[in-house]
C-alpha cells in the first residue's frame, strides 16, 4: 500500500502549520517552500515562492485529519481528498484561492469548491 | 500512472451514471462499451455532452503523454513492481492507444523493455537486481525525491462535480468510531495516530484504520475511521492522553457527514464592525473598528485608540534601538492610558526623528497614526470577534476622536451598526417596533411573529387595515415614546424603571425612578413595563447601605447595587466599584460609639447636619471609628444620597432627650477615662464582632457522649460553642446548653448565668450589689495579676459603694484594703465599724519590712506616692474622674488629709495591737497566698463565716489573692461578715473616723460628742477642741467631696459658732465615752454596733452593758461606746 505521501508536520501545535486552500493539506511553511503542495503544485505552483504560499495557503483552518488511507476512506471521499497523497489535511479551510487560480480552474472546467464548506450541496 | 486515468474515469463516469458504483472503477474497454450503450439510449443533449466531456479527457490524455515520457527510468525501478499484471493491462491500453493515433509512438525504448519483460521475467528481475546494486543510495534518494517531487500531477479537480449529498457514506465504507481523548491533545493525538501507522506501515502489525480526524468544536473527542473497533483499540494502543477504557463509540451512518460539517458560527468580519483586541497586550480588550480585511482573511485592518506611552524609561529616550525593550515590559506591568496621537506631544518625548510624516498620516514606531487613532494589521486570531458590545461610552470616544474634539454629537448610525444584530435576538411578539429603514420606513406596528431574520409586523394605522407586513429584523427596532414607563433589561442599567423623556433613534433616554437621573440606554435593551423596579438591593449577603469591610483600612457604604456587583462610598470618600467577593464582611456599627459637635452620642438613624463645610444635612447610617459618619439624604444627587463626613462636625437636628440628663449615670461616659476603655471595647466590637464572653471559660460538659470532660471554649457561633478538651487535644463542637461553666472550686453553673468573678463589667446594671462586686474586678483585668495590681485595685472600688452608700453588703467588705481605701472621710465611719484585720495586719511591721512588693501598702505607711500607685485601677466614676495627680495632691481636700493622719496614726498604733494571729500570720514571709490560706486562728476565722468566700480564697492564685479573693463575695456573704462578727472579735481596731455615719446608728440623735482633731486638721482652727456636745441630726451626703456634718448641741456654749448649734463634719466629732455604770450608752462599732445599752460595769478597756430590750450581758470595749443623751428637749 505504499502510497505517496505528504511531509507530516513535526510539531502539531505550531502556529505556523498552513493549509492549502485548494486541497486542505496541512504542512509547514518550510515544507510548502521545499516542496511545494503535494496535491496540487502543478497549479498552485508555491514551491520555492513564499509570496505565492502566502496567498496559497492559510493558517485559518480547523479541524486535523489524519489521511492515512485515502482510496478507500469514506472521510477522505466526503472531504474530496480521496485521490490526493497520504497526510494530514484540514477539515475546514478558511478563504479562497487566488484569483488566477481560480480563472485557470475555470479554464480547465474545473469546478472550484472553497474548503471552507460554504456551498455543500 | 495509472492513477491518472482512474481519476478521469471516475469522475466522468460518476457523471455519466450517478447510480453508478464509483467504489469499483470500470476497465477502460468496457467502459466505452458501456458508454456507447448510453449514447444510444440517451437523447442528443447528453450525447453532446458526453462527446464534449470525451473529448475534454482526451485532451487531457493528450497533455499528459509528454510528460510520461520523461518517467520510465524512475517508472522501471520503482513503481512497476508490485502491478506486473496490471502493467500488462495497461501496456495494451497504451498499444491501443497508441493506435488510436493519439500517442506518436515515441515509446520504442518502452517497447523493448516489454519485449524483453515479456520474453525472459526472470532475466528481467535479475537485471534489476543488478541495477539496483549498481546504483547507489544517493541515487535512489535522489530518484524518491525526484518522484515526490514531481509536478507532473495534473489538478484536475478531481470529484469537484460530485455533489456532496452523493458523497454520503454507504453501509460499505468504514465506520467511524468516538474516541475519548484528554481535552485539549486531540490535535496532538491524530498526529500521533499519522506518525504511527507511517511507522508501523510495514512491520508485521499496520495500523488498520482509514483515517482520524479532530474538530475544535468537539473537545475531548478524536474519530477515528476504521472497519472495527478493533483496529481503533489497536491503533490507539499505547498513546497517551486516549481513554480506550471510556469506551470506543460506533458513530451511526447517519451522523457521520455532520461530524465534517460541523461548522462554528461563522462571524464575518466586515469594515465597519467592531471587535476587541486580545493581542497585544497593551491594547488587550480595547475596542477597535474594522477598516478592511486582507484577501485571505487572516489579517484585519483596524482602527483604534492608541496607548502611547509618554513617560517612556529614561534609556528608552536615548536611541531607538533600546527603546523596545523597556516599552515591551512596560506594557505588561502598566499600561499607558488611552489617548489620541498628538504629534507635538509625542515629539516632545521622543524627539522629532522618532515620528515621521506622510501625506496626512503619522508613523511612529512602525505604526501609522491617523487622525489621532492607530491604523494596525492585526491578525484575525488576536481579535475577539464575539461578545464585543461596544458601550456608549467607548462608541462615543471613538466618534469624538474624529469629529476632532469634544464635540459630544454620537454619532448614532455607528451605535445603531454595532447593536443591531444583538437587536435581531431581542424582539419578542407583542413588541412595540418601527421600521426604519428601507421602503417600510416609518411604519410601526407591534410584531407579530418572528421567523429567522424576518419579522412579521401588524402594523398599526389606517391604510394598513387588517395587513401584516414582513421586514427583516434588523431594519426594525423598539419603539418607544416619551411618557412610556420602561425596564432595563440587560446592561449595567439592568433592572432599572423609568419613563422615557425622549427617543433619538434607537437611544432611549428615561428619567430613572430609581435615581432621579436620566440613564440613556439602546432601545433594544428597553421594555416597556408597569413595575416600577426597585432595582435589586441584594446581592449576596449585602444590602444597599450596608457598611463592609473593604480591606484592612477601608471601610465603606454600599450606595448602589447593580446587577452582580456594588458602588461603594469608603471612609475617604471615594467610589469604589467592588463585587460581593471583594467585601470581607459587614460591619454592625449599631453599637459604636461616636459623638457628634456637641459631644451628644451620635447613633444610626439620627437626622443629623453638618456644621461646617457644606452644612449638608441627613440621617446617620454609620458611624465608623467614632470618628467618621456615613450620612444618607435622599435630595442629595451624588452617590445616591450617601456621604461621608466627620461625626465630630455634626450637629444633631432634634434635641436628644435621654441625652440632656447630664448629670445622671451617663457621666462615666463623658469621663474620658472610662469612655476610653468602653470606646476600645466598642471598636473591638466593630472589629470582631461581638465577643463572646464564655470564649476562654472552663466548662465541663454535662451532656452527651462527652458528658464530664472539661475544657475551654474556643470559639462560639449561635448556641454552638467550640470547645478544646483538655484530654485528647480535641476540638468539639458542642450545643452551649451542654456544658456548663466550671468554676475554680469545681463547682458547675450554666453558661447564661452571670459570671461572679472576673471582667463582668458588662453586667454592671443588673444588680447593684454585684455590679460593684464586678467592677473593681474589671480593674484587676485591666491591671493584671500582679500583687500591686491586685492591690491597687481594691481602693478604687471603694468609691464607688461609699458614693450611693446603698449596699450594705459592700461597705461590709471584709476587704482590709478596702478598709484602706475606705479611709476616705465618707466611708470612715462605716468601715470603722468593721473591724478588719487586714487592714491591721496589712500595717504591721512586719508586713512593711518584708516590703516583698511595692505595693500601695508599704509605700503607703511612708508616702501617699503608694495611692499612686494604685491609681490605675480607679477608673471607677465615683472617684470623681481623679486623676492620679489628684489622688495625691491635697485637692483631695480633707480625705487626703485625713488618710495622712489616720495612717500614721494606725501605723503607729499597729505594732501594739500586731501580736494577734492574723498579724502573725501575715507577717510571715511566706508569699501572700501561703499566708492567707495558713490555717492560723485568723484564717480559720476567715473562712469559717461563709463557705463561698472559702472557696474562691483557696483557688485563687498568689498573685490574684487579694484581689479576687474578695471579689467573689456576693452580697451575702459581705453581710454575713459584718453580721458574724468574726472580725469584731478578733478586731483590735478602733471605730472609724467616721463612725456617726454609721448605718447602724440608726438614730445618732442625742449622742455625746467631743471636738476633736481628725487626720491632721482641726475644725475651726481647733478652737473648739474637746468641746462637748450632743448631736442634734446627721446629715450623710454620701459623698466624699462634700462633708457629712452632724449639727451639734454644744453643752457650754463658749461664743456666737457653738450657741448656734453648728454642723460639724463628722470626721471631727469623736465619741465621749461612757464613764459612770447606769449611764446609757449606744454601740458605735462592732458586731453590736447600733445597739443601746446601759453601763453595769466599768474595767478597763472593757465596759459591761446589758443591752436594751434583751437580756443579755456583753463586755464590749470601751472606745466602741458613745455615752447617750435619752430624748428630752
Amino acid at each position: 500500500m505504499s502510497q505517496p505521501q505528504a511531509s507530516i508536520p513535526t510539531q502539531p501545535r505550531a502556529k505556523q502549520l498552513r493549509a492549502c486552500l485548494l486541497c486542505s493539506i496541512v504542512q509547514t511553511p518550510a515544507d510548502f517552500r521545499k516542496h511545494g503542495c503535494p496535491n496540487c503544485e502543478e497549479i498552485m505552483q508555491m514551491k520555492g515562492y513564499p509570496d505565492r504560499i502566502s496567498v496559497c495557503t492559510t493558517t485559518y483552518f480547523e479541524g486535523m485529519i489524519a489521511m492515512i488511507d485515502p482510496e478507500h476512506s469514506w472521510v477522505a471521499r466526503w472531504q474530496r481528498t480521496a485521490k490526493y497523497v497520504r497526510g494530514m489535511y484540514a477539515v475546514r479551510v478558511r478563504g479562497r484561492v487566488p484569483d488566477d487560480v481560480e480563472a485557470e480552474l475555470e479554464s480547465r472546467g474545473i469546478k472550484y469548491r472553497p474548503r471552507d464548506q460554504t456551498d455543500m450541496d | 500512472m495509472s492513477d491518472l486515468e482512474d481519476d478521469a474515469r471516475v469522475t466522468n463516469d460518476l457523471l455519466d451514471d450517478e447510480e453508478e458504483d464509483f467504489d469499483e472503477p470500470p476497465k477502460k474497454d468496457k467502459r466505452r462499451a458501456y458508454a456507447d450503450e448510453e449514447e444510444d439510449e440517451e437523447d442528443e443533449d447528453e450525447d453532446e455532452e458526453d462527446d464534449e466531456e470525451d473529448e475534454d479527457a482526451g485532451a487531457a490524455r493528450g497533455k499528459k503523454r509528454p510528460r510520461r515520457h520523461k518517467r520510465p527510468a524512475v517508472n522501471r525501478f520503482l513503481d512497476v513492481e508490485a502491478e506486473v499484471d496490471e502493467d500488462e493491462e495497461e501496456e495494451e491500453e497504451d498499444e491501443e492507444y497508441g493506435k488510436d493515433g493519439f500517442i506518436a509512438g515515441a515509446e520504442g525504448e518502452e517497447d523493448d523493455a516489454d519485449v524483453h519483460r515479456r520474453a525472459a521475467d526472470h532475466a528481467r528481475l535479475d537485471r534489476r537486481r543488478e541495477e539496483l546494486n549498481d546504483q547507489d543510495l544517493a541515487q535512489i534518494a535522489a530518484d524518491v525525491s525526484e518522484r515526490y517531487r514531481r509536478t507532473a500531477v495534473r489538478y484536475s479537480g478531481d470529484m469537484n462535480e460530485i455533489p456532496q449529498r452523493l458523497l454520503m457514506p454507504s453501509v460499505e465504507d468504514a465506520n467511524l468510531w468516538q474516541v475519548r481523548v484528554k481535552p485539549g491533545k486531540e490535535r496532538d493525538l491524530v498526529f500521533s495516530l499519522m506518525r504511527k501507522s507511517v511507522d508501523r506501515e510495514f512491520s508485521n502489525r499496520p495500523l488498520n484504520i482509514l483515517s482520524a480526524f479532530q474538530r475544535d468544536s468537539l473537545p475531548g473527542m478524536i474519530y477515528v475511521e476504521a472497519r472495527s473497533a478493533k483496529q481503533v483499540s489497536d491503533a490507539c494502543a499505547g498513546l497517551v492522553g486516549i481513554y480506550p477504557s471510556r469506551g470506543i463509540i460506533l458513530v451511526p451512518i447517519e451522523e457521520m457527514a455532520s461530524l465534517l460539517q460541523i461548522k462554528k458560527q461563522e462571524i464575518t468580519v466586515t469594515p465597519g464592525s467592531w471587535v476587541r483586541i486580545k493581542r497585544p497586550p497593551r491594547y488587550q480588550g480595547d475596542l477597535a473598528q474594522v477598516m478592511d480585511i486582507t484577501e485571505n482573511g487572516e489579517e484585519v485592518g483596524l482602527k483604534f485608540i492608541p496607548r502611547i506611552d509618554l513617560n517612556p524609561k529614561d534609556e528608552a529616550t536615548v536611541d531607538g534601538k533600546k527603546r523596545k525593550k523597556p516599552a515591551g515590559q512596560t506594557s505588561f506591568s502598566m499600561r499607558p492610558p488611552q489617548r489620541f496621537f498628538n504629534y507635538e506631544e509625542v515629539v516632545k518625548v521622543y524627539g522629532r526623528k522618532a515620528v515621521s510624516k506622510r501625506n496626512q498620516v503619522y508613523v511612529f514606531q512602525n505604526d501609522t497614526y491617523k487622525d489621532g487613532f492607530i491604523e494596525k494589521d492585526l491578525r484575525l486570531t488576536a481579535l475577539q470577534l464575539e461578545n464585543v458590545n461596544p458601550t456608549l461610552d467607548e462608541i462615543t470616544q471613538f466618534t469624538r476622536g474624529q469629529d476632532g474634539d469634544g464635540d459630544v454629537n454620537v454619532d448614532l448610525s455607528i451605535i445603531a451598526e454595532a447593536s443591531r444584530k444583538a437587536a435581531i435576538l431581542v424582539l419578542q411578539p407583542g413588541d412595540h417596533v418601527e421600521v426604519f429603514e428601507g421602503e417600510q420606513s416609518g411604519v410601526h406596528g407591534s410584531v407579530h411573529s418572528i421567523e429567522q431574520d424576518i419579522v412579521t409586523i401588524q402594523p398599526v394605522g389606517v391604510e394598513f387595515d387588517g395587513q401584516r407586513m414582513q421586514v427583516p429584523a434588523r431594519s426594525v427596532r423598539k419603539r418607544f415614546k416619551p411618557g412610556d414607563h420602561v425596564k432595563v433589561m440587560a446592561g449595567q442599567n439592568a433592572d432599572e424603571t423609568g419613563l422615557v423623556v425622549s427617543v433619538i433613534d434607537n437611544v432611549v433616554t428615561f428619567l430613572s425612578d430609581m435615581s432621579m437621573q436620566e440613564v440613556s440606554v439602546f432601545s433594544k435593551d428597553l421594555r416597556e413595563a408597569a413595575e416600577v423596579g426597585t432595582g435589586t438591593n441584594t446581592v449576596g449577603n449585602f444590602e444597599l447601605h450596608d457598611l463592609v469591610q473593604l480591606d484592612l483600612q477601608t471601610v465603606g457604604v454600599i450606595f448602589k447595587t447593580e446587577r452582580d456587583s456594588f458602588r461603594v462610598l469608603d471612609q475617604n470618600g471615594q467610589v469604589r466599584l467592588v463585587k460581593p467577593h471583594q467585601i470581607s464582611m459587614r460591619r454592625d456599627s449599631r453599637r459604636a460609639i461616636a459623638t457628634d459637635s456637641d459631644g451628644h452620642e451620635l447613633r444610626p438613624g439620627d437626622n443629623v447636619k453638618e456644621i461646617d463645610g457644606e452644612g449638608r444635612k441627613g440621617r446617620v447610617l454609620h458611624t465608623h471609628q467614632s470618628f467618621f459618619a456615613f450620612l444618607y439624604n435622599a435630595e442629595s444627587p451624588e452617590n445616591r444620597g450617601v456621604f461621608v463626613t466627620r461625626a465630630r462636625s455634626l450637629a444633631s437636628q432634634a434635641p436628644k432627650g435621654n441625652l440632656l440628663n447630664l448629670g445622671g449615670t451617663d457621666l462615666s461616659k463623658m469621663n474620658p477615662l472610662t469612655a476610653a476603655p468602653t470606646g476600645g471595647m466598642v471598636g473591638s466590637a466593630i472589629g470582631r464582632g461581638p465577643r463572646d464572653r464564655n470564649i476562654g471559660e472552663t466548662v465541663c460538659v454535662v451532656k452527651g457522649p462527652q458528658k464530664g470532660y472539661v475544657g475551654i471554649v474556643k470559639d462560639t457561633n449561635g448556641s454552638l460553642a467550640r470547645v478544646e478538651l483538655l484530654t485528647g487535644n480535641k476540638m468539639i463542637s458542642i450545643d452551649k446548653s451542654k456544658i456548663f461553666r466550671r468554676l475554680p472550686t469545681g463547682d458547675l453553673e450554666p453558661l447564661d448565668t452571670p459570671r461572679g468573678g472576673r471582667g463582668s463589667f458588662t453586667r454592671g446594671g443588673s444588680g447593684r450589689g454585684r455590679g460593684r462586686g464586678g467592677q473593681p474586678f474589671s480593674s484587676h483585668g485591666d491591671m493584671g495579676p500582679p500583687p500591686t495590681a491586685g492591690f491597687g485595685g481594691p481602693p478604687s472600688r471603694t468609691p464607688n459603694p461609699y458614693n450611693d452608700g446603698k449596699t450594705p453588703g459592700w461597705t461590709r467588705t471584709p476587704n482590709p484594703y478596702a478598709g484602706d481605701g475606705g479611709k476616705t472621710p465618707a466611708a470612715w465611719s462605716t468601715a470603722a465599724r468593721t473591724p478588719n484585720p487586714y487592714a491591721d495586719g496589712g500595717k504591721t511591721p512586719a508586713w512593711n519590712t518584708s516590703s516583698r512588693t511595692p505595693n500601695p501598702y508599704a509605700s503607703g505607711g511612708g508616702s501617699t506616692g503608694g495611692w499612686g500607685g494604685a491609681t490605675p485601677g480607679r477608673p471607677t466614676s465615683s472617684w470623681g474622674g481623679a486623676t492620679p495627680g489628684r489622688n495625691n495632691d491635697s485637692t483631695w481636700g480633707s480625705a487626703s488629709r485625713s488618710w495622712e493622719g489616720e495612717s500614721s496614726d494606725n501605723w503607729d498604733a499597729a505594732p501594739t495591737t500586731a501580736p494577734t494571729p492574723a498579724a502573725t500570720s501575715w507577717s510571715a514571709p511566706t508569699p501572700a497566698a501561703a499566708a492567707w490560706s495558713a490555717p492560723t486562728p485568723a484564717a480559720g476565722v476567715w473562712s469559717a463565716p461563709t463557705p463561698g468566700v472559702t472557696g474562691a480564697w483557696d483557688a485563687r492564685t498568689p498573685a490574684f489573692t487579694p484581689a479576687g479573693g474578695f471579689g467573689a463575695p456576693t452580697p451575702a456573704p459581705n453581710a454575713a461578715w459584718g453580721r458574724e462578727g468574726g472580725f469584731g472579735q478578733v478586731e483590735e481596731e478602733g471605730p472609724p473616723e467616721k463612725w456617726l455615719l454609721s448605718r447602724d446608728l440608726s438614730d445618732p440623735k442625742g449622742i455625746r460628742v467631743r471636738i476633736r482633731s481628725s487626720s491632721g486638721s482641726n475644725w475651726q482652727h481647733g478652737n473648739y477642741d474637746d468641746q462637748h456636745g450632743i448631736i442634734l441630726n446627721v446629715l450623710n451626703t454620701f459623698n466624699e467631696s462634700f462633708d457629712s456634718t452632724a449639727q451639734v448641741k454644744f453643752l457650754q456654749p463658749s461664743d456666737e459658732t457653738t450657741r448656734e448649734s453648728p454642723s460639724v463634719p463628722v470626721q471631727f466629732l469623736a465619741p465621749v465615752e461612757p464613764d459612770k455604770v447606769g449611764e446609757k450608752v449606744v454601740i458605735i462599732h462592732g458586731n453590736r454596733s447600733g445597739q443601746q445599752g446601759v453601763v453595769r460595769d466599768l474595767e478597763g478597756d472593757k465596759v459591761t452593758i446589758s443591752i436594751d430590750g434583751t437580756h443579755v450581758m456583753d463586755e464590749i470595749r470601751r472606745d466602741f461606746l458613745a455615752k447617750i443623751v435619752p430624748a428630752e428637749d
